[in-house]
């Protein structure tokens, strides 16, 4: 197991602890340099989706803190630092067509008319929607949809982009296509990302660095950084086996509850 | 044996089609309704014969007065009279509804208030209204305006309440991720969202206003459709008051078959 290389980080977490009525994640830290392209993998139930839901600003913590560039950020009001999120559906305004949808989005950071449109445009074509921007989401199958709510993610610019199992509810011949598409994009722009997924074939597959989350109450079990040279095969064994022992214990965890 | 069987069930069904090919074009032709309306008709006629004219004028009478009205453009008067009050009375009910729903869907607390409030307001007399109207308002346009609004603020309040507490929690997070502000969340999540509620508040809420609002205009005013009955029933021109009946039905008829289905139709065609 490697550990982290060390700052400068472009996002750190530090203590993070949250609890409903039980402990879910507890005194979690963990660094993320810029451009990394993060996977955070761990049993279902784990935690990882509430992890990311602070780091959306969506829930707040009960402890710890979040770091953007070095400077503690209060997520679920700060607008200086944007981050992007993928959800796990495409949670697009069926009433707004594919281009409009991420126009909207543009308009609370100042940007409108002719600029957003073409921002817009921009990212639509980087997500390989070209043509497709009068579509309305009903118009569109699942996979496209995802497409969109990647391109509206990535055209607010964000410092930190967040995928929540975006491609789960795909099939699978898109899913592929679409993680082949995330990497590309990933190249292109050098976007952070933190990837959630349940899934270590997902992981290792498009992944430089995966992040393994214990079961519940989330905490991080160890981190591997993955390149080219990297041994994908003996990784895969080496995280399937861990997987599985976090997996039992969620399970049983669960049958408690 | 088993053959033979299938073969005398395939004529059977042949035999069938036809049958029930007559009988879906009789459906989409009305055809049980037009049947009806023959032997209501024929009924009308008879006891028109038996009670005379001033109780029941015969269906040719209240034709013939029906024709008068709309060559003499009485009818149109009177209508977009009617029209008129009901617009600005209904028209005020769905703004003041909208408003309250924005205030509403900001604080919880207040959509308590506002539900007790619709109960109160939903189990009150039409009777009220108009008595009150006349009181407050005296004889103006200004009373049924009033009766309307009071009568269907109630159902607009309540449709805009349910479908804002229906709205999609998962679009809502969106508008937080993306930073909308309470506004433009409201103006393209939340109104978009309630969009078939509205409509549906409106559909019924425009029938009960021009049920009611006609019933208010027997008091106080000098024009619309429901004044006209009432002064044909002075009269002792029972075959008007027919007339006035079945224009009130048509109105209705159209505004919602026209009107009210292309609205919905435009305000959703992104489905």
């Amino acid at each position: 197991m490697k550990g982290d290389k060390g700052g400068p980080y472009k996002l750190e977490v530090r203590g993070l602890s949250k609890r409903y009525q039980i402990p879910v994640i507890e005194a979690l830290n963990l660094g993320i340099r810029p451009g990394e392209f993060v996977c955070l993998l761990g049993p279902n139930g784990c935690g990882k989706t509430t992890f990311l839901r602070i780091l959306a600003g969506l829930e707040q913590p009960d402890t710890g803190e979040i770091l953007i560039d070095g400077e503690a950020v209060d997520l679920a009001v700060s607008s200086q630092h944007r981050i992007g999120v993928v959800f796990q559906e495409p949670r697009l305004l069926p009433w707004r067509t594919a281009l409009s949808n991420i126009v909207l989005c543009l308009a609370p950071l100042g940007i409108r008319g002719r600029e957003a449109r073409e921002r817009a445009l921009h990212y639509l074509s980087l997500v390989g929607l070209r043509g497709f921007e009068g579509y309305y989401p009903s118009r569109l199958s699942g996979g496209m949809q995802q497409r969109v709510s990647i391109a509206r993610a990535l055209a607010v610019e964000p410092d930190v982009l967040l995928m929540d199992e975006p491609f789960s509810a795909l099939d699978p011949e898109s899913r592929q296509i679409l993680q082949d598409e995330v990497v590309k994009i990933w190249r292109a722009t050098g976007k952070t990302i933190i990837f959630v997924t349940h899934s270590l074939e997902e992981a290792t597959y498009i992944g430089t660095r995966i992040v393994l989350f214990s079961a519940r109450p989330a905490r991080i079990r160890g981190s591997w950084e993955l390149d080219g040279s990297s041994d994908r095969v003996a990784l895969r064994e080496e995280l399937g086996q861990l997987l599985a022992q976090e997996v039992r214990q969620q399970q049983a965890l669960m049958a408690q509850t | 044996m088993r053959v033979e069987r299938l073969a005398k069930a395939t004529t059977a069904v042949q035999r069938q089609r036809p049958a029930e090919a007559l009988s879906r074009v009789a459906i989409r032709l009305h055809l049980p309704t037009l049947v009806a309306l023959a032997i209501i008709v024929v009924a009308w006629i008879a006891l028109s014969r038996r009670f005379g004219d001033y109780v029941l004028p015969p269906p040719g009478r209240v034709l013939d007065g029906l024709r008068d009205l709309v060559v003499t453009g009485e009818v149109w008067e009177h209508v977009a009279a009617s029209l008129y009050r009901i617009s600005l009375g209904f028209g005020a009910a769905v703004a003041v509804s909208l408003l309250l729903g924005f205030l509403v869907a900001r604080s919880p607390l207040l959509s308590v208030a506002v539900k007790d409030i619709t109960t109160v307001l939903n189990s009150t007399s039409v009777f009220v209204w108009i008595v009150l109207a006349l009181i407050w308002f005296g004889l103006t346009d200004r009373g049924p305006m009033f009766t309307t609004f009071m009568i269907t603020i109630p159902i607009m309040l309540s449709n805009v309440i349910e479908g804002i507490e229906n709205v999609d929690r998962r679009l809502l997070e969106v508008a937080k991720v993306y930073r909308f502000n309470e506004l433009a969340r409201f103006a393209h999540i939340t109104i978009p969202s309630i969009v078939p509620y509205i409509v549906a508040g409106m559909k019924v809420g425009f029938a009960l206003g021009l049920r009611v609002s006609v019933v208010a205009e027997i008091f106080g005013v000098t024009t619309g459709i429901g004044y006209m009955m009432n002064f044909n029933r002075d009269i002792l021109r029972t075959d008007l008051v027919f007339a006035w009946a079945i224009v009130l039905i048509v109105v209705m008829l159209v505004t919602d078959k026209l009107v009210f289905e292309s609205v919905s139709r435009w305000v959703q065609r992104w489905r």
